[in-house]
């Protein structure tokens, strides 16, 4: 084992295939995994990644193929048993309880304990323990709703890690961090392995693919294109062999040429989940025509900020202005009305209903439209079109549109919410983290449309955590901490190394008396 | 795609298959008072479907169910746990009585709807605080319609016994107690049987059957659920609101007032359920009106999974299980006590085990990535 000639596959897939209706999302995969390597898994959305690994964690039976532990064969029929067998799965969405602590989340379902009383004290010297070992900052009585995401995620690596995993598997864990809860991820993954756990690791980006992993495999339409050494390839390659062609990374944009102004906020507050101010003051005007990008590190009030201009939270003070329009008085239907289209940032409890339909979800916000609906009946002739338009135009990956939403990939799933908001020629955008999720294909794909977008006259407000996507963007930049915009820009007049001084906080622009 | 067609095949097998369940269960309970159930069960089997009346009689019994079951699906659709029917149902009836009696020299293509329509105003108003409460104080359904279905037993005893009860019965002086009970309902707003209807068709049911207009009203009002729920803007927005209320309302639905008209519209359609015994059967509301309605309609909607169609099955077996009790009673001899066990025995075992069931199939297909959405 400890022989490099000789390596072991720990885990080795054999014809996997997969089929749902209408598509085959596994068509006869092989991979190998080494056992102590960090192997990356990239490919298109709706490429079959996650339905790969969750093949691989029992949450699906394979139609065909044979999955290979250590050299034997293995029949994994769910979850519980695969992490038996040592393969722990850390979700995209995390599944904590938020009023438990840390502690009591990671040995919930498998407490230590004797004739029915928890051992208390055990349990808690396991937890610390699996922290020390493997670094991972991490206090044990804390509830979980005082961590910040990437807190929680660590809670849920450490879930996986307590109940045993030797192989760890994580599906597109970088896509809700921020770039310090990146670094300190790579940090804890790099223990990780060198430890011996062996990591599969799901990403859209690749700039992180490269860097953490040893080796990478590509899928593309359900089938395995092939493994490459990270090392001995790069962007390019790895983007090629994706998508099946040569995707330019950059975006290209035209002078802007604005126009009135579309959004105009004054003087806005607006309270937290806490009863405490989450956004202060703030003030900005976005005019038709151009694209304002808000960047600042998860958590700052960007949330509160959106959902506030929607209507879906209450302002305290101060004033939005939609189309030269108030809109304190509007509910979120009269504010979409104003053309105002809108891509929240959790698409699972904002944008999308789930359990419903593909073509439910496609008119969701439209359907009182007269195109959709009378007060009789839904015009199903209408919605279908509009749908199948909708799948094309945006190229979203499906067995058919009468399923439920839910079985989508996710990001399938974004796509179906961007292409809906952009279907009613909306006169505003706003967009919160428009691209998480989404391959490089589609990320290009929305930053061209956002683009049109602005080309066609439209004033387009982008919030994201990713520090590239707003710079490239945007006309304008402004840097949120705190709840307060603390400085703007073009984003030609800085660095990304000065903006990531205002995103700390270490540094502000506009606020009197705190010179830096 | 065959892979589909066996779960679906399998969630129609289930409900068959709880039956089955249920009967064995029974077979047990019937067992342990030392009788035999397979003539128990033969007994309840010919004497309900060997004999029109009893036909007729399953189906005048399966008529408040269907209201009632529908009108907690009508919630449950929108997320809401409806457990007020019985309240809501007995302040609906009242009403409607109250204008049977009170209104007179009215025609009945008048009367008798102003009645029905009193019953679903009832029910609406007492469908009411319920929901303010939950949309403006965050007060939890289930609390507040429990508590007001025991204000509506008192409340309607109140009104009965002490403010409109009937004191001129007619009863010669000395001879008996009169009922406490409301005045009779004006004949003009009783509903008719179907009796003159059917027997057009040749076929002719006895007096001591009450099965009226109410039946098809019932039906008709579940093909009208499945519309309302299914194919119209509003029954969107309902299931919208039911599956992902923070997604309906960032879409510019507002759960509120989608609760709101849910929840009076689930009233409103619980204020019908005593109306085939009010208006048929009895004439007039007493002390005794029947129960449980209300209780039975969670069980009915939960059964048929809150489908149209299922509802009315399941309403169906609660009024074929209702015959085929007092067949056995009469002539089995089993005491109606044990009968009551048997049915509650044979709901739970059918909501258990089809429950259980679900669960299955349902995991079956998460296995396979199936996960369709039948409506029955
Ligand atoms: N339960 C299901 N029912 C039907 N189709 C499904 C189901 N699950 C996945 N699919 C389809 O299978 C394909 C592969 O999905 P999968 O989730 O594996 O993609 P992915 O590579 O993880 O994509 P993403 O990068 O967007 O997360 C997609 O086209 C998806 O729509
Ligand atoms: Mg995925």
């Amino acid at each position: 084992m400890d022989n490099p000639k000789m390596e072991v596959s720990i885990v080795q897939l054999r014809g996997i295939t997969k089929r749902f209706p209408g598509l085959v999302a596994n068509d006869s995969i092989n991979l190998e995994v080494t056992r102590g390597e960090i192997h990356a898994i990239v490919g298109e959305n709706g490429a079959g990644k996650s339905t790969l690994m969750k093949i691989l964690t029992g949450l699906y039976q394979p139609d065909g193929g044979e999955i290979y532990l250590n050299g034997t064969r293995v029949e994994i029929s769910g979850p519980r048993q695969a992490i038996g067998l040592g393969i722990g799965m850390v979700h995209q969405h995390f599944m904590l309880i938020p009023r438990f602590t840390v502690l009591e989340n990671i040995i919930l379902g498998s407490e230590p304990a004797r004739r029915g009383v928890l051992k208390d004290k055990e349990a808690r010297g396991l937890v610390e323990e699996l922290c020390r070992r493997y670094d991972f900052k991490l206090e044990s009585q804390v509830r979980v709703w005082d961590l910040s995401v990437g807190q929680q995620q660590r809670v849920e690596i450490l879930k996986v890690l307590y109940r045993g995993a030797e192989i760890l598997i994580l599906d597109e864990p970088t896509a809700v961090l921020a770039p310090q809860e990146v670094r300190e991820l790579f940090v804890n993954l790099r223990n990780l392995k060198g430890q011996g756990k062996t990591i599969i690791f799901i990403s859209h980006k690749l700039d992180e693919v490269l860097e953490i992993a040893d080796r990478i495999s590509v899928l593309r339409r359900g089938r395995m294109v092939g493994t490459v050494m990270a090392k001995e390839t790069d962007k390019r390659q790895l983007s090629e062999m994706m998508v099946g062609r040569p995707v330019f990374l950059k975006t290209e944009k035209s002078q802007p040429r604005v126009g009135e102004e579309r959004l105009k906020v004054k003087d806005l507050t607006v309270l937290g989940n806490l009863g405490r101010p989450a956004v202060r003051q703030v003030n900005l005007t976005i005019l038709a025509g151009e694209i304002y990008g808000i960047a600042g590190i998860e958590g700052n009030g960007q949330s509160e900020l959106i959902e506030a201009l929607m209507g879906l939270r209450k302002i305290l003070s101060g004033q939005v202005l939609i189309k030269g329009q108030l809109t304190s008085d509007k509910s979120v239907q009269e504010i979409r009305a104003l053309g105002v289209g809108y891509v929240p940032e959790d698409r699972h409890r904002r944008g999308l209903i789930l359990p419903m339909m593909v073509w439910e979800n496609a008119v969701l916000g439209l359907h009182r439209l007269r195109d959709f609906s009378r007060p009789t009946g839904l015009n199903f002739k209408n919605i279908f079109a509009h749908t199948n338009r909708l799948v094309r135009e945006f190229d979203i990956r499906l067995g058919s549109v009468d399923l439920p939403v839910r079985n989508l990939s996710g990001g399938n799933q974004q796509k179906v919410i961007l292409a809906r908001e952009m279907s009613r020629d909306p006169g505003l955008i706003i967009a919160s983290q428009p691209t998480r999720g989404l391959d490089i294909g589609a990320t290009e794909f929305v930053h061209q449309q956002l683009i049109k977008a602005r080309e066609q006259g439209r004033a387009v407000l982008v919030v994201s955590a990713d520090l590239e996507e707003v710079l490239s963007l945007s006309d304008r930049v402004g840097v949120i901490y705190n709840g307060e915009i603390v400085a703007e820009f073009r984003p030609e007049e800085v660095t990304p190394e000065e903006i990531g001084h205002y995103m700390l906080g270490t540094k502000s622009l506009l606020r009197e008396g705190v010179g830096a | 795609m065959r892979k589909r067609s066996k779960y679906l095949l399998l969630e129609i097998a289930s409900p068959f298959l709880a039956i089955f369940f249920a009967v064995l269960v029974g077979a047990l309970v019937i067992l342990a008072i030392k009788k035999n159930p397979v003539e128990v069960y033969r007994t309840m089997f010919l004497f309900s479907f060997r004999r029109l009346d009893s036909l007729a009689i399953i189906l005048f019994g399966a008529t408040p169910l269907i209201f009632s079951g529908l009108a907690v699906a009508v919630g449950f659709k929108a997320g809401l746990f409806n457990i007020g029917i019985e309240g809501q149902y007995l302040i609906g009836t009242f009403l409607a009585a109250l204008v049977g009696f009170a209104v007179k020299g009215l025609p009945a293509f008048i009367h008798l709807p102003l009645v029905i329509l009193m019953a679903m105003v009832g029910g609406a108003v007492w469908a009411w605080l319920p929901i303010y409460l939950k949309v403006r104080r965050g007060v939890h359904e289930v609390i507040s319609t429990i508590m007001l279905n025991y204000i509506s037993y008192s409340l309607i005893h109140f009104f009965i016994a002490e403010v409109f009860m009937d004191k001129q019965q007619g009863l010669a002086p000395g001879v008996g107690n009169p009922l406490i009970r409301l005045p009779k309902i004006a004949s003009t707003a009783l509903m008719p049987k179907m009796h003159g209807f059917l027997s057009l068709f040749g076929i002719d049911l006895p007096d001591h059957v009450y099965l009226n207009w109410f039946f098809p009203l019932a039906l008709l009002l579940a093909v009208g659920y499945y519309f309302l729920v299914w194919r119209t803007p509003f029954g969107y927005e309902l299931r919208a609101v039911g599956q992902n209320p923070a997604g309906a309302e960032a879409a510019g639905i507002k759960p509120g007032a989608v609760f709101f008209k849910a929840f009076l519209l689930s009233g409103a359609i619980a204020g019908l359920t005593g109306l085939s015994d009010l208006l048929s059967y009895f004439g007039y509301m007493d002390l005794d009106f029947p129960r449980g309605y209300g209780f039975n309609g969670i069980a009915v909607a939960l059964m048929g999974k809150n489908g149209p169609l299922g509802i009315v099955l399941a309403a169906l077996l609660f009024g074929f299980l209702n015959r085929g009790a007092e067949g056995v009673q009469a002539f089995v001899g089993v005491p109606m006590d044990t009968i009551v066990i048997l049915q509650g025995v044979m709901i739970l075992s059918i909501v258990v085990f089809s429950e259980v069931m679900g669960r299955f199939i349902r995991q079956q297909e998460k296995k396979e990535g199936l996960q369709g959405s039948v409506v029955l």
